[in-house]
């Protein structure tokens, strides 16, 4: 059969990217259940995303400037970035101190699958784009295994690595909605 | 008896378009005084206090940030101060990041035509997205629900069309007169108010009933 065409690949992809951003707000409001509305408003961070290193494009302007091959490699470097940190949020989940627990852990796993299926379609997607598309940033997670010992501090750092996740997944989401629409310039309805 | 100004309320920030944004709050009493009204936000990862940088483009008790001012995937945190000459009050700070606060205004140019298909008529609903929202270059995606109800009728037949600007509704009750609104919602975000309504009677040279 013959090769799939590169806007094929993106419109799944982005299909993807939408479902594991949405995931992640799911999982963000089971969390939020549990709070008071107070402890809701302003949670703390108790340090920066181990992905805000990565220079990325924060309004539109700046976004639509960069390259495909710029875009797709922001892609595969956030997305790479949260493998060792979604195992994490994956075995600490198993012992997460919330009435919402294992509705949690199993969106937890759901993400997994999601970001994994994602990371390989898009190796394949990159193959087929400018060789930029391979690079792909080293972004490092230092948190280590352990989110917390007390019941606040683990809900706490569950909370941020999450928050931290969900931006990045919308992220991902914004830059294959963004090459999806570059690829489908011969289709107007597409977008 | 005059009093310091009670605490004022973040009520909503909305962005239209995750280009700008434009939050909106609740004075509290004034106390009898004379009392002003001033937002200000700091940025993630930043100690640098801004004020409202425009309390006028979207009317009273609000700060509208426009392109320049505004940044996605940061979070801001935001307070309201009421002042008068007995005293200060502080509402609670509301932290917010532009792109889950995205509420696009209704979709235009929505169009309404009597078609046919082997003698049964259907409706065409055509519409076009808010000109402020950029679909063009994905950097807003957008998907759409149209209602659809015969005018003596109470309740709404709803259908999602997904991210067409064209749908098509069949089953029609010959002559009967249909009023038709389409809305729309970013991937991740909030639906729109309903655009404004389009009326359509359907010819009843047809015989048979819906």
């Amino acid at each position: 059969c013959g090769a799939i065409p590169i806007s094929d690949l993106l419109d799944r992809a982005s299909q993807r990217s939408d479902k594991l951003h949405s995931l992640s707000t799911t999982l963000t409001q089971d969390l939020d259940s549990h709070f008071p509305p107070i402890g809701r408003v302003i949670m703390p961070r108790p340090s920066m995303c181990h992905t805000s290193s990565l220079q990325t494009p924060n309004d539109k302007e700046q976004a639509l400037q960069v390259s495909e091959s710029d875009l797709l490699s922001l892609v595969r470097s956030l997305l790479q970035a949260w493998e060792d940190p979604l195992v994490v949020l994956s075995t600490s989940a198993n012992t997460l101190p919330h009435p919402a627990q294992s509705i949690i852990s199993n969106k937890i796993q759901e993400l997994q699958e999601h970001s994994k299926s994602l990371g390989d379609g898009l190796v394949v997607l990159s193959g087929k784009m400018a060789p930029g598309a391979q690079t792909i940033s080293s972004l490092p997670y230092f948190g280590g295994n352990d989110i917390g010992q007390d019941r606040i501090s683990k809900l706490i750092n569950f909370n941020f690595l999450l928050s931290c996740f969900r931006r990045d997944s919308h992220k991902i989401d914004s830059f294959l909605k963004i090459l999806r629409c570059r690829a489908a310039k011969m289709l107007p309805e597409m977008c | 008896v005059l009093f310091p100004p009670a605490k004022p309320g973040l009520t909503s920030c909305r962005s239209p378009e995750k280009e700008t944004f434009t939050c909106w709050w609740k004075p509290g009493s004034d106390g009898g005084l004379p009392t002003t009204h001033a937002l200000y936000y700091r940025k993630e990862s930043s100690e640098t206090v801004y004020e409202c940088p425009d309390y006028h483009t979207a009317g009273e008790n609000s700060c509208f940030f426009n392109k320049n001012d505004t940044s996605i995937w940061v979070n801001y945190n935001i307070t309201v101060v009421a002042t008068n000459a007995l005293g200060r009050a502080f509402s609670d700070p509301v932290e917010i990041d532009v792109v889950y606060i995205v509420k696009p205004n209704p979709p235009e140019k929505v169009t309404v035509t009597v078609m046919e298909d082997k003698g049964w008529p259907f409706l065409r609903v055509s519409w076009e997205p808010p000109h402020k929202a950029d679909t063009r270059s994905g950097w807003i995606t957008l998907i759409y629900e149209l209602r659809v109800k015969l005018e003596e009728e109470i309740d709404w037949e709803m259908h999602l069309a997904g991210q067409q600007k064209m749908f098509n509704i069949f089953s029609l009750r010959s002559g009967g007169k249909y009023l038709v609104e389409v809305r729309c919602k970013p991937d991740h975000g909030f639906w729109s108010e309903w655009s404004s309504t389009s009326y359509i009677k359907v010819p009843d040279y047809f015989h048979r009933e819906k």
